[in-house]
C-alpha cells in the first residue's frame, strides 16, 4: 500500500541543479538506504520526499497518490533528523504526542500511542524528562518514538546515527533493524556510512552528483557493481583499482608490467581498462598471482591486512588468510581467482 | 605579595572598578536619600537620611494624580512592549528563516535607518499623527514604537541560533508557519524574549521626548512627564521629585529582577 515511486524527479536551487532526474521504485515495507558521498543530494532527495523541499519537476507518488504538492503532515510520513530536532521546552511525552495533538486526536488515544511507542523503545522511565536531561542515545530513541506514534506509512531517517559514538552506533543499528521487523513499514534511510547501508538495507540506492548510480540489494551491489564508483563505494576495506591495457591473452597492469593477468571478459587488444579486486578476494590459493612488496601490516586478530605495492605507485590492500608471520618489507605472492576481477572501461563503466 | 607589578595591577583594577561602581550606584543612593530630605536640605548638599519622607510622599500625592499617571505609563509601556516584541520577533524570524537577496536589501535599509536620530523623525511623525487625528492618544505613543529596528535586529541575530531542523520537524508534525512561531519558536527563544522585554519596557517606560510632544493634557501624562512637570514650578521641590523618581524606577526594577536570569541567558544568546 505504501510503496513509493519517483519519476524523473529534479530539484534546482536557482540555476544550480542538485537532483538531476531520479527514477526509483520503493516497495511497501522495504528498508531502503540512500548512500553516497557528501553533497551527492541524498539528504535533499529525502527532504523532497518529506515535503520539506519542493520538487522542481518530476513526480512523487506514495501509495499510488501523487504527493508533489501535498503538505508534509499529510503525506503519511514521519522523519527522524540527524540533530534529533526534539522540542527543548517539552517533556519526552509532550514531544512524542505533539503531532497527534495538532492532528486533533483525543487525549486518551495520544496517551495510549505514546505509551505504546515508549514500550517499544524502552523509554517509559524517561517520559517526564526534557531532552536536555537525556543522553545522545536516549534523545535518538525519543526522536524515533516521535515518529512511531504517528503510525506513518513511511519512515524517513536523515543520518540518524552520525551524532552517536561508535559503540552506540552499532547498538542503535541493531535496534533499527529490530524496529523495522517489528513495525513492518517502509523505511528510507540516508547515510554516508556504507557499513550502515550494507547491514540495514533491503535495497541500497547509491547516489552521486544528483543521480542514481545503481540500486539493488546490498550483495548485488557488492558482487556486481555496474561502475567504478559503486565498486569503490561499497565494501570495506575499499576495492583495489589498477590501471592496465588489454592484450592478447590478458590484461597488462601498469603496476605489474612483467606479467599478464587473465581477463574474465573478452576485450579488444589495446583497450585501456581499470581492474578492480576486493582485498578479501586475495588468498593463499588461486591461479592468478601478483608479486608485491609489503609496506604495512594491520593485525585485526581475525584477519591480517597487508598494504603492499607492485612496481608502480598503487598501494594495494590485501587480505592474507590471517598470515600473522608477514612483516613489513617482505616479498609476498598474492593469489586470487581471475574470475573475481571486475573490469571497467576508461569512463568507469563495468565491462561484462 | 610576591610580585609587586601584579600587586599594583590588581590595585589599579580595583580602584578603577570602585570608581565605576560608585558612579553607577551613587545617583540611585542619592535619589533614595533625597526622598527623605526637604528640598532646602538637598540643595545644601545633605547626604544623610532625613525625616521628610512622609511629608514628601504626601505632597507628591496631592500634586500628581498617581493612579492615573501610573495607569497611563503602565498601559503605554505594557501594550507597547507586547506589540513591539511580537512584531519585531516575527520580523526577525522572517528575515532569518526566509532569506532572499531582496530581503537582505530590505534588512540593510532597516539597519541604515538606525542611524537616523529620532529628532529628525519627530516633526514628520507629529504631522502624520496629527493627520490621523491621534494627537493626545495612547496610540500616538504606542504606534511609532512598535516596529523597533533595533529589536528586529536583535531577534534576527538571536534567530541564527534557532535550529532550522526544529522548524522542519514542526512542519512534519503538521504545524502551520504561525503555529511553529507561537508553539515552537517563542518557547524556545524565551531567554531572548526576556532580554528584549527588559530593553523594550525600559525604553517605553522612560520615553520622554515623544510623549512630551504628542500628549497634551494632564490626564494623559506618563510618569516621566509628571515628574518633569514637578520640576517646572517656580521653586521645584526636589524631595518630592525624588519620591516621584523612586516610584518611576520601581516597575523596571521589578521586571529586571523577575527576568534577570533569562536576561543574562538572552544576552549570551543561549538556545538550550
Amino acid at each position: 500500500m505504501s510503496g513509493l515511486k519517483l519519476r524523473n524527479v529534479r530539484k534546482s536551487f536557482g540555476t544550480l541543479e542538485v537532483i538531476k532526474g531520479v527514477d526509483l521504485d520503493i516497495e511497501d515495507k522495504q528498508f531502503v538506504v540512500f548512500v553516497g558521498p557528501s553533497g551527492c543530494g541524498k539528504s535533499t532527495l529525502l527532504r523532497m520526499i518529506a515535503g520539506l523541499e519542493e520538487i522542481t519537476s518530476g513526480e512523487l507518488t506514495i501509495g499510488e497518490k501523487r504527493m508533489n504538492d501535498v503538505d508534509p503532515a499529510q503525506r503519511g510520513i514521519a522523519m527522524v533528523f540527524q540533530s534529533y530536532a526534539l522540542y527543548p521546552h517539552m517533556t519526552v511525552r509532550e514531544n512524542m504526542g505533539f503531532a497527534l495533538r495538532f492532528a486533533g486526536k483525543p487525549k486518551d488515544e495520544i496517551a495510549r500511542r505514546v505509551e505504546e511507542a515508549a514500550r517499544i523503545l524502552e523509554l517509559g522511565a524517561l517520559l517526564d524528562r526534557k531532552p536536555g536531561q537525556l543522553s545522545g542515545g536516549q534523545r535518538q530513541r525519543v526522536a524515533i518514538g516521535r515518529a512511531i506514534v504517528r503510525h506513518p506509512d513511511v519512515f524517513l531517517f536523515d543520518e540518524p546515527l552520525s551524532n552517536l559514538d561508535a559503540e552506540l552506533r552499532v547498538h542503535m543499528r541493531i535496534e533499527l533493524a529490530r524496529l523495522h521487523k517489528e513495525l513492518q513499514t517502509t523505511i528510507i534511510y540516508v547515510t554516508h556510512d556504507q557499513v550502515e547501508a550494507m547491514t540495514l538495507a533491503d535495497k541500497i540506492v547509491v547516489l552521486r552528483d544528483g543521480l542514481v548510480e545503481q540500486d539493488g540489494t546490498p550483495l548485488e551491489l557488492y558482487d556486481d557493481p555496474s561502475n567504478h564508483f559503486v565498486a569503490g563505494f561499497i565494501g570495506s576495506p575499499k576495492m583495489n583499482f589498477l590501471g592496465g591495457v588489454a592484450e592478447e591473452g590478458g590484461i597488462r597492469l601498469s603496476d605489474f608490467p612483467g606479467q599478464l593477468v587473465p581477463s574474465p571478459v573478452s576485450l579488444d587488444a589495446g583497450t585501456p581498462v581499470t581492474v578492480g579486486i576486493r582485498p578479501e578476494h586475495f588468498s593463499s590459493t588461486g591461479t592468478a598471482t601478483l608479486d608485491v612488496a609489503v609496506e604495512i601490516i594491520e593485525h585485526l586478530g581475525g584477519e591480517t591486512y597487508a598494504y603492499a605495492r607492485g612496481d608502480g605507485p598503487t598501494l594495494l590492500t590485501l587480505a592474507t588468510d590471517n598470515d600473522r608471520t608477514l612483516k613489513a618489507g617482505d616479498r609476498y605472492t598474492a593469489r586470487f581467482d581471475p574470475g573475481v576481477l571486475l573490469v571497467f572501461d576508461k569512463d568507469g563503466k563495468r565491462l561484462r | 605579595m610576591s610580585n609587586p607589578v601584579a600587586f599594583l595591577g590588581r590595585t589599579a583594577q580595583y580602584v578603577l572598578l570602585s570608581i565605576a561602581a560608585f558612579v553607577s550606584v551613587f545617583p540611585f543612593f542619592w535619589m533614595v536619600l533625597g526622598a527623605t530630605n526637604t528640598s532646602p536640605d538637598i540643595i545644601r548638599g545633605r547626604i544623610a537620611p532625613g525625616t521628610a519622607l512622609f511629608d514628601n510622599i504626601g505632597k507628591f500625592l496631592t500634586q500628581i494624580d498617581l493612579p492615573r499617571v501610573l495607569f497611563n505609563s503602565l498601559f503605554i509601556a505594557g501594550v507597547g512592549s507586547a506589540l513591539t516584541l511580537i512584531v519585531a520577533s516575527m520580523a526577525g524570524y522572517g528575515f532569518e528563516m526566509f532569506r532572499s537577496r531582496v530581503r537582505e536589501r530590505v534588512f540593510s535599509l532597516l539597519l541604515l535607518m538606525l542611524s537616523i536620530p529620532f529628532a529628525a523623525l519627530m516633526i514628520p511623525l507629529f504631522i502624520m499623527m496629527a493627520n490621523l487625528k491621534l494627537i493626545n492618544t495612547y496610540q500616538a505613543i504606542i504606534l511609532p514604537s512598535i516596529a523597533s529596528i533595533f529589536i528586529i535586529f536583535y531577534f534576527r541575530q538571536a534567530t541564527k541560533a534557532f535550529p532550522h531542523e526544529l522548524r522542519d520537524a514542526a512542519r512534519i508534525d503538521g504545524l502551520k508557519e504561525w503555529q511553529i512561531f507561537f508553539y515552537v519558536y517563542m518557547p524556545v527563544m524565551r531567554s531572548t524574549y526576556a532580554a528584549a522585554t527588559i530593553i523594550v519596557f525600559m525604553a517605553n517606560w522612560n520615553n520622554y521626548l515623544w510623549p512630551l510632544i504628542v500628549l497634551q493634557t494632564n490626564d494623559m501624562f506618563t510618569m516621566t512627564l509628571a515628574i518633569a512637570a514637578l520640576n517646572a514650578g517656580y521653586t521645584p521641590d526636589f524631595g518630592v521629585i525624588m519620591v516621584g523618581a523612586i516610584i518611576a524606577t520601581l516597575p523596571t526594577l521589578v521586571i529586571f529582577f523577575l527576568l534577570q536570569r533569562r536576561f543574562v541567558e538572552g544576552m549570551l544568546g543561549a538556545v538550550k
